[in-house]
């Protein structure tokens, strides 16, 4: 027995000792935790606290980004004093588009009133029956009509409150058109970009005659700006079924866009949200873009100390929506009654106003655009821009929802890979033939 | 994105191991097992027959159980959260499967010969290969020079060798952030450098083979220190004698390392080669994070085909093909793994004296 | 390998001569090199200290000075403020320490099996452990999932513990450790004194594992740490680990980097810490198993 002792020395008792009691120690309190955050969690998602004992009923509620809703939930829960809120909040839309769809999936798990893009929606349209209908009295009338008519699926079911949305008009540096000779002021520049592409895309030679900076980001924004306004770009509305390497217009659309951007130049080709891009803000890389509401933080952060930003309140082909969501109740929530309530305030023109406020998610309730607070607000780095006014305007100039149904992302995908390619310096038709090809292996 | 976390890409932790080719088998030490029951020593210590029978079937018993319950805790919690996932992807590679819609149709094979007349999972397994061996040659060769050179008398040595796990402790997010940010096409820092000296900007973002470049780089950066700390661990096994009699007979630092060190650890080679490959054919983050869209470039550049899966089952929402997708790549993983096991342990037995 | 008993003499002798061989092989090569390893090592976390320490007008102006703004203390406390930082760092403590912990004890009765006992099914479960290591993870979230939520743990820390302390490579790589670093003679002549399984085990393989166990525990709880996506999934935001609490920095349609890259900054402090005090533990071990012979 002693030999086997004095062969390895160090003393091997004691951090045996140290790991058992730590593990002792850490298991304890985990299960104490656990328990704790367990229950509560599970709680809320499984059986249900309260409701029919009397007690406060607890509602998750999850969003992304920014929705604004901060200081919102508790002045809801002071008024409804049996809800009670957990936010639970993703950072970016990508995230909590996996998060959505995995719980989906998985048939459990999912917050009482899951937010959803209006990029994701479509998907979930296919899936309508998996969401409560939220169609009520209450909301008839609340939303634009493009809004609410792309929430409701082919029986009538509206199955997602809108939240904010994404109006789009022209932001462009005023600094850089004085530079080349041409209007800067707001009202003139909106009328030299017309009401067109093409007229937009005139305004745009006109500028590159007289300046080295590109003219817009890249074609795959442009294009996105473009094919929105297409009533079925990719699908059949009526069975779901792609159309998209058959549609001349989308053709056309890429055919144009790519005139613009490749063969006259215009394009600074750099791809949004990536990091080029991102830089380019500091060093002149574009003199202007399609902008909805809330890319006007997004610039404001970018290109901080850069003076010259303006908003034009025109959008070639009349009207542009980019982004904006919905407030949905999964019907995996224990608690859709109340579920529905907080949706309903949360999305009632004054909270959407005061969110507004807050973060610049701009409203797509009717009353709220009218709003005197709304109309009123400017941003000051924009040159005293009255975007309030301006994206309201644009707003209703929006006219339609293009269909897009459960393919339309990938197919979009697609799409914007093609058009990244070209930039990079694949021909046109070559590109445009992979995303053919891409678009037959879906089915 | 990874689902378990201790031990992933590219390259896992082993012990130091000289002798035995380095792949599972333990068995290598052939002991002649355990020491019987009924050797003379055990027998003296049991005075009376009756409880020596007792004893004897209990220890045999302990012999012959001990082991299954040694390995079953690993199995049970396996069985709990490993395996299900495993049959329930095999399931639904083996149906027409949406994401959100659910099971479909019994297709038998048909998502796995659809995903092979897909050019886009030839292109997925060539760049796979390549990121793979521009990231792992580099990485074992440098983990081995650095082990080297920290294995050398040096004054704090505690520093040095957990300096070398800094970049283990950045989370991953912030690596990719920064690296992005390096190889950004028109403004990154990278780029930047190389235009001081003269060079012409590279296309990190457009071109396959530089796009590959950059991403091995960003797995190099944060799994080099971690096998070199590995491999350090099988050269403080290796016995000093053998260098003192290397510095009795004169051999210089250079010597030493090829003629006693690296051969010592050839078995820890071949045991970081084979997991770095299992890990390395694997890969997802470091593609993923590389540009803003996640897909692997414009022109699937540097798509992996742990990310042509992912696009094919979250994009594209069908699961059954991703799932036919993870189970092929499962296959080329153990391919792979037995290849280079193969090799290196013919190289390893002939190099052995 | 080696004989299973030293005599003092040849044993200090040869840590002499050990310790004489490593201190006279320190060359200017190795500091050269490890200067060269510890500058791109730690150029990441200086680069994010950099930026956490700035505000976010100054990162976008001046993207590539390498000198720290004045914010660092600031913008931490916003970060602090901001999430959950105290209940995520309790979070991570108590997650990262139980998976080390729960990895190296599993791995190591699984190892010293696999490694020195025989028994029937030994290679074929061996390599069916190595096997799993070879499938994608990636799709295995939706059925995990599943498992979660049938065992009523979404939310709960639990869900993140168990997959992770389910490691092929804790039990490959304690396998292949104590294949090597624990004689047959070692065990044979516990054998012959009587000992259980147990016993051995307890007395004579955890010992001689020290090494690869610390190392593996470190490995873990690191990796365990810095893990975000499946915590992310199964968490909620009330109980959250560090990285997921971290990402909500990122909720926004503009990002404050210089929060984010703070926030990264200070995830990796307790890490480094653990370093400074599991490190001399580490080295020591590491030294320790290499005399034997």
């Amino acid at each position: 027995m002693t030999s086997r002792s004095s062969r390895t020395g160090a003393p091997r008792t004691r951090p045996r000792h140290v790991v058992l009691s730590t593990a002792a120690v850490a298991l304890l309190a985990l299960s104490a935790c656990s328990s704790g955050g367990g229950t509560g969690g599970s709680a809320t998602q499984a059986a249900g606290t309260g409701g029919a004992a009397g007690g406060p009923v607890t509602v998750t509620l999850a969003t992304f980004n920014q929705f604004g809703y901060e200081e919102l939930i508790p002045e809801f829960e002071k008024t409804h004093p049996n809800i009670k809120v957990k936010h639970k909040k993703a950072a970016t839309s990508n995230e909590a588009r996996d998060n959505f769809f995995t719980r989906l999936s998985a048939g459990s798990g999912m917050a009482d009133v899951e937010a959803v893009e209006v990029d994701w929606l479509p998907e979930m349209l296919q899936y309508s029956d998996k969401f409560t209908d939220l169609n009520s009295p209450d909301v008839q009338g609340r939303w634009l009509d493009w809004k609410a008519k792309a929430a409701t699926d082919a029986d009538g079911h509206l199955i997602g409150y809108g939240t904010d949305s994404g109006p789009e008009a022209i932001c462009y540096r005023s600094d850089l058109f004085k530079k080349a000779g041409l209007p800067s002021d707001r009202d003139s520049v909106a009328k030299l970009f017309g009401t067109t592409w093409e007229s937009y895309f005139e305004a745009g030679k006109q500028f590159k005659a007289k300046s080295k900076v590109p003219f817009f980001d890249s074609i795959g924004a442009t294009y996105q700006g473009m094919v929105n306004q297409l009533p079925a770009a990719y699908e059949n509305p009526g069975d779901d079924s792609i159309t998209a390497t058959d549609n001349a217009q989308v053709k056309k659309v890429y055919d144009q866009v790519v005139q613009a951007g490749i063969t006259d130049g215009l394009s600074a080709k750099l791809q949004q949200w990536g990091d080029d891009w991102t830089a380019s803000f500091q060093k002149d890389g574009f003199a202007t873009m399609l902008c909805p509401g809330w890319m006007v933080g997004v610039i404001e952060g970018n290109a901080k100390g850069v003076k010259g930003w303006d908003v034009a309140n025109t959008f070639p082909g009349g009207g542009g929506n980019w982004g904006g969501s919905y407030l949905t109740v999964p019907k995996q929530s224990q608690h859709p009654k109340e579920a529905q309530e907080l949706a309903d305030w949360l999305t009632a023109p004054e909270q959407q106003v005061k969110a507004f406020k807050k973060v610049g998610a701009f409203p797509s309730q009717k009353q709220a655009l009218e709003s005197q607070d709304l109309l009123s607000f400017k941003v000051a780095s924009f040159n005293d821009a009255p975007t309030g006014q301006i994206f309201a305007d644009r707003a209703k100039a929006v006219t339609m929802t293009p269909y897009k149904g459960s393919h339309y992302f990938a197919i979009n995908d697609a799409m914007q890979q093609a058009l990244t390619r070209v930039e990079q310096g694949t021909s046109p038709q070559e590109s445009w033939d992979k995303w053919v090809s891409d678009v037959k292996a879906l089915g | 994105m990874t689902v378990q976390s201790p031990a992933q890409p590219p390259a896992q932790p082993a012990g130091p191991d000289p002798s035995t080719p380095g792949m599972p088998s333990p068995a290598a030490h052939g002991s002649a097992g355990t020491a019987p029951a009924a050797s003379p020593a055990f027998a003296r210590r049991t005075p009376l027959a009756p409880r020596s029978g007792w004893r004897r079937r209990l220890t045999r018993l302990d012999e012959k159980g001990a082991p299954y319950a040694y390995v079953s805790p690993f199995f049970i919690l396996f069985g709990i959260v490993g395996l299900f996932p495993l049959l329930y992807t095999a399931w639904v590679s083996l149906h027409r499967w949406s994401l959100i819609g659910g099971q479909g149709a019994f297709v038998g094979l048909k998502n796995y010969t659809d995903v092979l007349a897909q050019p886009y999972f030839w292109n997925a397994l060539k760049n796979t290969l390549s990121i793979f061996l521009l990231s792992s040659v580099p990485q074992v060769i440098a983990a081995l020079l650095i082990a080297a050179a920290l294995d050398s008398g040096l004054r704090a040595r505690t520093f040095w060798r957990m300096a070398v796990l800094l970049p283990y402790v950045v989370a991953p997010v912030a690596v990719a952030l920064i690296f992005s940010d390096l190889f950004g096409d028109r403004f990154g820092l990278v780029n930047h450098l190389l235009g001081l000296v003269g060079v012409d900007p590279i296309s990190w973002h457009k071109e396959v083979i530089p796009s590959h470049v950059a991403i091995a780089t960003m797995v190099n950066f944060r799994w080099t220190g971690y096998n070199a700390l590995i491999f350090l661990a099988a050269m403080q096994a290796i016995p000093r004698d053998y260098y003192e009699a290397a510095m009795i007979d004169g051999a210089g630092r250079i010597r030493t390392f090829f003629s006693i060190t690296v051969p010592q650890l050839r078995a820890t080679i071949v045991f970081v080669v084979i997991t770095s490959t299992i890990g390395g054919l694997q890969i997802f983050d470091e593609p993923r994070m590389f540009d803003q869209y996640g897909l692997g470039g414009a022109d699937r550049q540097w798509q992996t085909l742990t990310l042509y899966l992912y696009q094919l089952g979250w994009t594209q929402k069908n699961f059954g093909r991703a799932a036919a997708v993870a189970w092929m790549l499962f296959l080329i993983v153990v391919l792979f793994a037995v290849v280079n096991f193969l090799v290196t342990r013919r190289i390893a037995s002939k190099g052995s004296r | 390998m080696t004989a299973p008993t030293l005599t003092p003499a040849p044993a200090v002798r040869a840590r002499r001569s050990a310790r004489l061989v490593r201190r006279t092989q320190a060359s200017r090569t190795a500091y050269v090199v490890l200067v060269v390893v510890l500058l791109a090592s730690a150029f990441p976390l200086w680069w994010s200290y950099v930026i956490g320490s700035k505000d976010s007008a100054a990162i976008v102006q001046d993207p590539y000075s390498l000198v720290p703004g004045g914010h660092f203390l600031q913008n931490a406390s916003t970060v602090i403020t901001t999430i959950p930082f105290w209940k995520a760092l309790g979070n991570s403590i108590l997650v990262s320490t139980t998976v080390a912990l729960l990895v190296v004890l599993f791995s190591a009765m699984a190892g010293f099996a696999f490694a020195k006992l025989r028994f029937r099914g030994r290679n074929g479960l061996l390599v069916f452990v190595i096997a799993t290591m070879a499938v994608p993870t990636q799709l295995g979230i939706v059925p995990l999932f599943i498992v979660m939520s049938k065992l009523g743990w979404i939310g709960s820390l639990w869900a993140v513990i168990l997959p992770s302390a389910v490691s092929a490579f804790g039990v490959f790589w304690m396998t292949q450790y104590l294949s090597e670093a624990l004689p047959d003679e070692l065990i044979e002549a516990a054998r012959v004194d009587g000992a259980s399984t147990l016993r051995t085990f307890w007395s004579v393989a955890l010992p001689a594992a020290r090494p690869g166990a610390a190392m593996l525990g470190l490995f873990t709880f690191i990796a365990t740490w810095t893990n975000f996506f499946w915590p992310f999934i199964i968490l909620d935001p009330g109980n959250p680990t560090l990285p997921v609490a971290l990402q909500q920095l990122q909720a926004a349609y503009f990002v404050d980097y210089s929060l984010v890259l703070n926030g990264v900054v200070l995830m990796a402090l307790p890490l480094i810490v653990l370093f400074v005090f599991a490190g001399k533990q580490l080295v020591s071990g590491i030294m320790q198993g290499a005399v034997k012979g």
